[in-house]
Order: structure tokens, then sequence, then C-alpha cells
């Protein structure tokens, strides 16, 4: 028996879910070993009999909540795909900005109609069996993920920082031209592909441990010349901190 | 004593003449620093670099490498080693790296013979360049001895005197294998050394030692003895409420060999590789076991365990520092978190 899978999509951009379309070469081996019984971005059929369930997106409306509770109901593992639905994503900017203001901001002289809550993550309401983190998630992750499940293998995220795999490509390091990269306290997985092309990473996978957030704090005062507030909207961004100031 | 004396036009004849049967790998400038490289153009080589940003292990000990691969077929489950030959040829190697590679070179065949790395070990050419003079601010390599080569290398240059620019310059070269005294006999390279060019070699190595600064308090055969005494120090906590365990200095380090093994299988489930890619003490999971326990969960104990393994515990074992003072981990630190001082600090200490 082939295993059931859908995938859905809560308030994002609905990339992680296009990013397993993407997976092109691998789709028809994809299609091979699972079924696909729900995919709004790939198909019309609809069924609710779920074995694993992938959902892209971040908790932001009533409707979200209700959706997601929905979703946990059906699916016998429920995995959270990309930054928005592992933390949040660039939707919890809103989190600290009025209701009223980004409410008239997005929806003008219509936002009445639309209610929206605080933008949190998948795990804020319901349980999430694993976690696919990444803006977007990292497709070759997902693949990784469904031979696992198939194959009755634990998956585990990649437990190493950015900085690892940025230093294995031989990459320059960004700190050497002052710029204060979140590599090392963020989760690998991605190859390290901001810094490849230049751009300092973003935390968009998350904090790898409070630990490395700590020292990160104490960096910032004693260490660098850097501000507080600057490298806690470059933590915000993707909804990697969101637990008042650094530590 | 030197073997020839050799112009930076015959070093790129001998580098020109390995180039059919070897990727040549050397120093190129991108972005103000250096990194090792496959070179496809000689004609921009600088051997009066300064250094490289991370040294040639990659191409040594690459970062991930396959060691073999698998299937199951009807129940049969077949294996195929994985042995990469890919002859290179270094050009450009300075005495922290050679010594660096020798230490890679005990470890990988000690006990267990590492075939994987050896295969690329046994069919690679080195061009060692000596420095004239520290590198960069903050390297250490005279205290741990890092600054000289003994052997390790296939040809060694010494720039005796510095010419107008790369192209100018004239090494005094030694000879450290049969292959690399076959390699300048078989295109009658270099010039037979002069009673005047051993005296510049002498003088050379007078004004290498005065020019090299020491920057530890203690000295490389005391360094064990200072750890030991500093197990409990509370410097270690100190420090490391600034390390993010981002394992940035086992990355950029030249003698760490730790890795990783996992599988990698195809979508059939049915045929995979087993593959290996660089670990690094500094980084959280590194000592988790079944359990799971952590034998180092904190960054202090990590940040410890990695200056014990340089400084005692490798020397311990077979006599070598597993340290060659380059400063690498130092420079790659993102918190800059520096091991000179750290020596240092628990040299005052005790």
């Amino acid at each position: 028996m082939k295993p059931k899978i859908a995938i859905f999509s809560l308030t994002s951009c609905e990339g992680c879910s296009l990013a397993i379309l993407e997976l092109e070469d691998h789709l028809l081996d994809i299609l091979g070993a699972v079924e696909i019984v729900n995919f709004r971005e790939g198909m019309t059929d609809r069924d609710w009999d779920i074995d694993i369930a992938f959902v892209d997106g971040a908790v932001s409306t009533p409707q979200d909540a209700k959706e997601i509770q929905h979703i946990r109901e059906k699916s016998r593992v429920l995995v959270a795909i990309g930054a928005c639905a592992c933390l949040g994503g660039v939707n919890t900017l809103k989190n600290y900005q009025s209701e009223s203001d980004y409410r008239r901001c997005v929806y003008g002289d219509m936002a009445n109609y639309f209610p929206t809550t605080r933008a949190k993550p998948l795990s804020a309401i319901v349980k999430v069996d694993y976690e696919l983190p990444g803006c977007p998630m990292v497709k070759e992750e997902f693949l990784e993920f469904v031979k696992c499940m198939l194959m009755g293998k634990v998956f585990r995220l990649p437990d190493s920082p950015v900085c690892v795999e940025c230093k294995k490509r031989g990459n320059p390091c960004l700190y050497d031209q002052g710029i204060f990269c979140l590599g090392p306290v963020t989760r690998g997985g991605c190859s390290a592909i901001c810094p490849t092309f230049g751009s300092k990473c973003e935390g968009c996978r998350g904090l790898i441990s409070r630990e490395g957030l700590a020292a990160a704090g104490v960096n910032i005062r004693e260490t660098y010349n850097a501000s507080v507030k600057d490298v806690m909207d470059d933590l915000r961004l993707y909804g990697a901190y969101q637990e008042g100031d650094l530590p | 004593m030197l073997d020839r004396i050799i112009t930076h036009a015959e070093v790129l004849r001998i580098v020109a003449d390995l180039a059919p049967e070897h990727r040549i790998v050397g120093p190129v400038l991108r972005g103000g620093q250096y990194f090792y490289e496959i070179l496809t153009d000689l004609s921009g080589l600088d051997l009066t670099f300064s250094y490289c940003v991370y040294g040639p292990r990659a191409f040594l000990f690459p970062p991930t490498e396959t060691l073999f691969q698998f299937s199951r077929q009807n129940g049969r489950f077949e294996s195929t080693l994985s042995i990469e030959r890919v002859p290179t040829a270094f050009v450009g190697v300075h005495p922290c790296d050679i010594n660096a590679i020798r230490l890679l070179d005990r470890v990988f065949s000690k006990d267990h013979r590492d075939e994987h790395y050896l295969s690329r070990r046994e069919c690679a050419f080195i061009i060692g360049v000596d420095c004239a003079k520290e590198c960069t601010v903050g390297v250490f390599c005279a205290d741990m001895h890092g600054n000289v080569a003994k052997d390790g290398f296939d040809l060694m240059l010494f720039p005796l005197e510095q010419g107008s620019g790369p192209n100018d310059m004239r090494y005094g070269l030694v000879f450290g294998s049969k292959r690399g005294e076959v390699r300048l006999q078989k295109g009658s390279i270099g010039a037979i050394p002069k009673a005047a060019d051993e005296r510049a070699m002498e003088e050379y190595q007078r004004r290498k030692e005065a020019a090299f600064p020491h920057r530890l308090k203690t000295r490389l055969e005391e360094l064990p003895s200072l750890l030991n005494r500093s197990y409990d120090s509370l410097l270690w906590e100190a420090t490391a409420r600034r390390c993010y365990s981002c394992g940035s200095c086992n990355m950029a380090c030249p003698t760490c060999y730790c890795f990783n093994i996992f599988d990698e299988t195809d979508m059939t489930l049915t045929r995979g590789e087993r593959k290996r890619e660089w670990d690094g003490c500094q980084l959280e999971k590194f000592a988790e076991v079944a359990g799971p326990h952590n034998f180092r969960p904190k960054a202090a104990s990590r940040l410890r365990h990695r200056i014990f393994r340089k400084a005692k515990w490798v020397k311990d074992q077979s006599g070598i520092a597993g340290c060659v003072g380059c400063a690498r981990c130092d420079r790659a630190c993102t918190a800059k978190i520096n091991s000179v001082e750290i020596y240092n600090q628990l040299a005052e200490e005790i």
C-alpha cells in the first residue's frame, strides 16, 4: 500500500508546495512510491484519508487555525514545510505592528472584512511531527524525508550551523567584510546558498541552539560593534527569534 | 643544502609538464584573499602570496566523498568500493600546510589504512614554497614549529632573494623525493647551486628565524604540561561565552580530520552510497551518542577539547603537535576567539 500524501497551504506564498513540483527529475519516482490524495497546487481531486500531510504557511487568520486543526485530525503524520509553517516566517513581521496599521496596509478600505490574528507557526496550534524549514524549504531535504518515511528510517534535520557548509564550500567568510551574518546561529542544510552568492544568512531555517543565541548576545555587545536592534530585526525577519530582546 | 637554483619561469615549466596528468592546484586571488583552487591558467600564478584562507586539505580529503556504492537485489547485498584517483599537483604550499598534510598522512595510514585518503595522497605532487616572513599578524607557526618543513614535499622552493615581482623570483630548490628530482632532470631544469648560493641559503635561514615572532609564552614542549594543569581553569567557561559552536575553526583547520558517515539512497530504495563528510568537535552534537548522551554538551567543554587535542593529545600519541600554528582557526572564528590568547592566559594563570 502506497502511503497517502496531501499537501496544504495556509498563509504564505505557497512557494514550498511549488518546490515539490520543482523536483521535476524525481517527480515520477515520487509518484511511483506514494499516492498524492490532496494537493491544491497540483491536482483537482480531494481525499481526506491522509497518512502524511505536508503544510506550508503560517497560522495568520482564524480560518488558518480551523484548517490546521482539521488537517491534524485527518492526518497520521503532520509535517510543517518552510519557514512560515515552522517559525511563522515573514508573516510574523506584522506581530510587531499595530493590527489596524497592517490591516489597512494590506486590505485598504476592505480591512474590516478580513479578520487576522498574530502570525504563528503550526506548532503553536497543533502537534507537529516533523519540520522541514527554510525559505523556501530545501526540496532535496523533502525528498530525503520522503525516502526516510518509505524506508522506516529516522529522519533528522542537519544539526550543524550554516557556517559548516559555507566553509566546506570554501567561501570567503562575510565576517571578514564586517557583515553580521546569521550563519553561526542558523541551522544548516541549505548548502549555505545565501553566503555562497554573497548575501548574509538571514536565518530562514531557524536557530540551531539557545547556547549559540546567547553567544550572539554577548558578541554583539562585546566582540563586534553591532547594533542589537539590527540583529534583532534580522532574527525576526523569518521569525527565528521572537521572545523580546537577545539574551 | 640546495639541489638547484631555479627561476619562476622554470617553476612554471615544471608545472606545465605536470599538467597533462595532474589537476593543478595553487593560490588564486579572489576578492583580496587567496584560495587554493584548480588552476587552468598559469600566467597569473603568484608564489609570493601571503596565505590562503583555507589549507589544501579539501583536495586530499574532500568535504564530502563516497566511500562505497551498495545495492540490494533479489535479497542479495552488494557493495563496490569507490576510490577516486585524481592525481593532483599542488604548487605553492607553505610549510604550515605541508606539516598539516604530514599529520593527515600519519592519521590516515596509522592502524587502519584509509584507502580513500591515501589513494589521493599517493598520486599527489607537492611543490612547496617557503615563507621568508610571517604571512599575517596572529600566526604562531614558529611556536608550533610549523614554519619549517623538513619533508612531506616533492620540491621545496626557497625565495633566496626578492625579485621586483612574482615573475622575477629566483628560488633555491631542495628535492624532497625521487620523483621530484626526476622532474627536474627530465627537462634539464635549473642551475647547479654555487658556493655563493649556499651562503645565500644560510643567510636566508638566519633572516627567516629572526623574521618570525614568537607569540606563545610557553614553548611547544611545555604546552602539554601547561594544559594538564589547566583542565579546570575558569578560562574555558569565560571564553566559551562567546563561542557559537559554529565549527568554523574546525572547517578552516588544515589538520582537522574528523568525519561523519551517512548513507544516501536513491528513490528505488535498493541502491545507494555510503558517504563521509567533515565533522567538527566544536559542533554541539559531535560527541552525542545513543541514549542520547552528550559527552561534551557545553561549548566550554568543546572548546577545551579542541585546544587539548591540538596541543596535547595528538602530541602525546604521536610526538607531533596536532596544530601547525597557521592561525586559520583564529581568523575563521566568527566570535574572534583567539587560541594564542588562550595559551598565554593559561600560562599567566598558572
